[in-house]
């Protein structure tokens, strides 16, 4: 028999994906933290506006006297909350229509892509704003359009990896045994593309987190008083010279969030779609 | 007969539009298998075998012809035929699902019928040589050969009256091939299933074959039992494929 080579998986993620994964669990804690005013109330006033860094506020406080702390890891919290919830539906809704799209051909298949091309022919804030002018501003806009910034890329690549396991034997061998749909789907297609909806999902995430940042910023997305990352870049921006401590929080919160989780997508990548050199049989 | 195909013509088109052209990969074939027979199929890549196949299976609408299987023509619904048709196909390394264990790839027709599987996996596992502790394990721990083992459990297990092997040994290397035909004809002897056996290597088909039919560009060129086929082959071609075996 010819040797099939197959790319030894390995089980563990590289130590670049690893920093981001950690990176990514403190900043869950960091918002698990702020529930519970772990730095303190994010609404108080504690001190003089607009002072830089020092003890009791120490990452300064913005133009009403708060805390810029406790508004960091609220913000933190706000934006990783709606970002994941709006990933979920998107990989939710991709994996229906990538599946079924991939999976039958045909007039369904066309259907779903000319929708899919037609969203992602709109660049992103364009969308995203169009869809806060009809839902009106506020966190379910804000998670309407990351899931319709996100859902092109991720229904296309889930129906190509789709159309690749649909080919495979075993996929053939289920429906010539009297398989149905919902088994040959849901039991074979569905567990194949798996890998690529994980590693497209924390792709998605960090899109989101820019989408929410953006909408946000705009003021589009979450409303003030409750902070996220958006809101509180927004509200720094006016005090950018006489304050930069205000931008400069939340800002680099926000890159790290979106580093980390494009560093461990890398990793997932790699994990879980391995090159496969085959050779030919 | 389990399986009839009467001038049976299967054509796709091809190429930009306005310039289309117009492809037969099976032209006027018609094949018969009777029950418990094995046909052999032969011909070069490109010859109609896949789509032979593919029709046989029900997998493919012919364009004109009748297909008939155990003298009715194909049900609408898939689930009719369930458990009653089954398949062993070519690439060990795509056969069997990489997210599933032995055990329920090999049960999975039985769980299409909503029948339990119980004692059947251990059972069906060891008709093809493997030990019952391969049920818990994944494909990747498995050689190809053991896989088509698996993969011919798996078509075994509701007992079906026809089997297509679709090149089915091809990918195999020559000593585990006879392994696997030795089997085969084994398991044909216990439960006498009919097969169509589908290969572009003649030794193998010569080793299983009751009756040969070789596929040229779409057509039948010759049907013949295995012994007249290899000792007195009629057509030109067919004895062209013997010398160079």
């Amino acid at each position: 028999m010819n040797r099939t080579a197959r790319v030894k998986r390995s089980r563990r993620l590289d130590p670049l994906s690893l920093a981001g994964l950690g990176c990514l669990l403190l900043l869950v804690l960091v918002a698990l933290g702020s529930l519970v005013h772990a730095g303190g109330d994010p609404d108080a006033i504690v001190g003089p506006r607009l002072r830089p860094p020092g003890p009791g506020w120490w990452l300064g406080t913005d133009n009403l006297g708060r805390s810029m702390l406790p508004r960091v890891m609220e913000g933190v919290g706000t934006t990783l909350l709606l970002s994941s919830a709006a990933v979920l539906v998107t990989a939710a809704l991709s994996a229906g229509f990538g599946i079924l799209a991939g999976y039958r051909g045909g007039y369904l298949n066309e259907l779903i892509m000319r929708v899919v091309e037609l969203l992602y022919s709109f660049p992103a804030i364009v969308l995203a704003i169009l869809v806060a002018a009809v839902a009106g501003p506020g966190q379910l806009a804000a998670v309407a359009s990351i899931v319709l910034v996100t859902i092109p890329l991720m229904t296309r690549l889930v129906r190509a990896a789709a159309v690749a396991v649909a080919e495979r034997d075993y996929v053939t061998a289920a429906a010539i045994s009297g398989a149905g749909l919902p088994r040959i789907l849901g039991r074979h297609v569905l567990p194949n593309v798996a890998g690529t909806i994980a590693v497209q999902g924390t792709y998605a995430l960090s899109v989101g987190i820019s989408v929410e940042g953006g909408l946000s910023f705009l003021g589009f997305g979450v409303q003030p008083p409750q902070a996220s990352l958006g809101v509180l870049i927004r509200q720094g921006g006016t005090y950018m010279m006489a304050a930069p401590w205000l931008i400069i929080g939340p800002g680099v919160v926000l890159v790290l969030a979106i580093l980390s989780i494009n560093v461990l997508g890398d990793g997932l990548r790699d994990r879980f779609e391995p090159r496969e050199t085959r050779s030919l049989i | 007969m389990i399986l009839d195909l009467t001038d049976v013509t299967v054509s796709f088109t091809t190429g930009p539009p306005l310039r289309r052209t117009r492809l037969d990969a099976m032209r006027g074939v018609s094949l018969s298998v009777a029950e418990g027979e094995t046909l052999g199929l032969v011909g070069e890549s490109g010859s109609g075998k896949t789509t032979t196949s593919r029709v046989a299976l029900g997998l493919q609408r012919p364009t004109s012809g009748t297909v008939r299987f155990d003298g009715r023509p194909f049900p609408r619904r898939r689930k009719d035929l369930a458990g009653r048709m089954q398949a062993v196909l070519q690439h060990p390394h795509w056969s069997l699902n990489p997210r599933m264990r032995i055990g329920q790839s090999v049960g999975e027709p039985l769980a299409v019928l909503g029948k339990a599987a119980g004692e059947l996996v251990p059972e069906a596992l060891e008709q093809v040589g493997l030990e019952a502790g391969f049920a818990g394990r994944y494909p990747h721990e498995l050689s190809g050969g053991q896989r088509q083992r698996v993969s011919i459990a798996r078509a075994l297990i509701t007992r079906p009256s026809f089997i297509v092997f679709d090149e089915a040994v091809s990918a195999l290397d020559v000593s585990v091939q006879v392994q696997i035909l030795n089997l085969l004809k084994d398991l044909q002897a216990e439960y006498g299933f009919a097969a169509l056996f589908i290969s572009h290597d003649l030794g193998a088909v010569r080793y299983v074959a009751d009756r040969i039919a070789v596929m040229r560009g779409g057509e039948v060129v010759e049907t013949a039992d295995a012994a007249t086929f290899y000792s007195a082959p009629e057509h030109p071609y067919s004895r062209q494929l013997l010398e160079s075996l």
